[in-house]
């Protein structure tokens, strides 16, 4: 949690001194999508942080578990207390690199991202696959990939098993603004 | 075993089995609780919630997260979600840091510079503190 204070720190400070060249967002959407022939499940999260640092390219985002919000009470419940354990670890992050960035135009463009993401206290490297398009007053990213329950050390019990699929698939879209405070 | 007690047991068996699969579908489909209806467990000043998140946030965390709590303050904006509900900022403009409100239904007659009071589910800190699923207290 320190770290990650930090880093959030460390960017927005930067902020006052650069001025220019940080975008972000406060209300970036993320969702993930859980698909078994007995149930499927599937939450979304309207409040993520993202903030894009256009000198070098590097992305922080910043979810709060909790903020992801179920069809189901039930849903929402065991999400929170059984498996992410969200009192214990009450946000993901993630923060890389968005490779080739000085090189992008004004237009809709494929890009790779490269970086840690952090679910459940666990930390695991990731290449992520996104479109993005980028102009002077918005940077819009989006698209999905795929992660494995069990990389995060998230224990499902065999009750349930059947209920969650082992691969979640997620996706976001985040459009980011100017910072200017 | 007569015929009459077989028929008994079977009736009986069946009776339980219905019980279980009410009481287990009740249970999947516990509803969410009424922000509209519920009362607030805590009530407080827009400043004192975020000083609070600032000074300790792990000790607001479990101070406050998941928990209904009324804010009240001064509107600083107001923006449309992408799921196309209001999103207000409560706060003021010469601290950074603020509360973000996300409402679920829409409301009129909102500008900048009111003072509101307004209640929710706090899921927690980012750059602001986070509440879901809003309702305005007229």
């Amino acid at each position: 949690m320190k770290t990650i204070l930090i880093i959030f720190t460390f960017l927005l400070s930067s902020i006052t001194v650069v001025g220019q060249g940080k975008f972000l967002t406060k209300q970036g959407y993320t969702s993930f999508y859980s698909s078994t022939p007995i149930e499927d499940i599937k939450a979304d999260n309207n409040q993520v942080l993202s903030i894009i640092d256009t000198s070098s390219g590097t992305i922080a985002i910043a979810i709060l578990m909790k903020s992801f919000s179920f069809e189901k009470a039930l849903m929402q419940e065991h999400f929170n207390e059984n498996y992410v354990e969200s009192d214990r670890y009450p946000k993901a992050t993630f923060k890389g690199k968005i490779l080739d960035f000085e090189t992008l135009t004004n237009k809709e463009t494929k890009v790779t991202i490269v970086g840690d993401l952090t679910i459940h206290g666990v930390t695991k490297k990731m290449e992520i696959q996104g479109n993005i398009n980028s102009t002077e007053k918005d940077i819009s990213l989006k698209g999905g990939f795929e992660i494995e329950v069990a990389d995060f050390g998230i224990k499902i019990p065999s009750v349930v098993a059947n209920n969650i699929a082992k691969t979640i698939k997620v996706t976001y879209e985040f459009d980011h603004k100017p910072y200017q405070k | 075993m007569t015929k009459k007690t077989k028929k008994l047991l079977i009736l009986y068996f069946f009776a339980a089995i219905l019980v279980v699969s009410i009481i287990t579908v009740k249970i999947y489909n516990k509803p969410f609780i009424n922000i509209v209806e519920s009362k607030p467990s805590l009530s407080l000043a827009s400043e004192a919630l975020l000083s609070d998140f600032i000074n300790d946030e792990s000790t607001a965390n479990t101070k406050y997260l998941e928990e209904l709590i009324q804010v009240n303050g001064t509107i600083t904006a107001i923006e449309k979600g992408k799921d196309g509900n209001d999103i207000i900022t409560l706060g003021n403009e010469n601290i950074i840091g603020s509360i973000i409100c996300h409402l679920s239904k829409n409301e009129e007659n909102l500008k900048t510079g009111q003072e509101i009071s307004i209640k929710g589910i706090c899921t927690g800190y980012l750059m602001d503190v986070i509440l879901v699923k809003c309702v305005i207290i007229p």
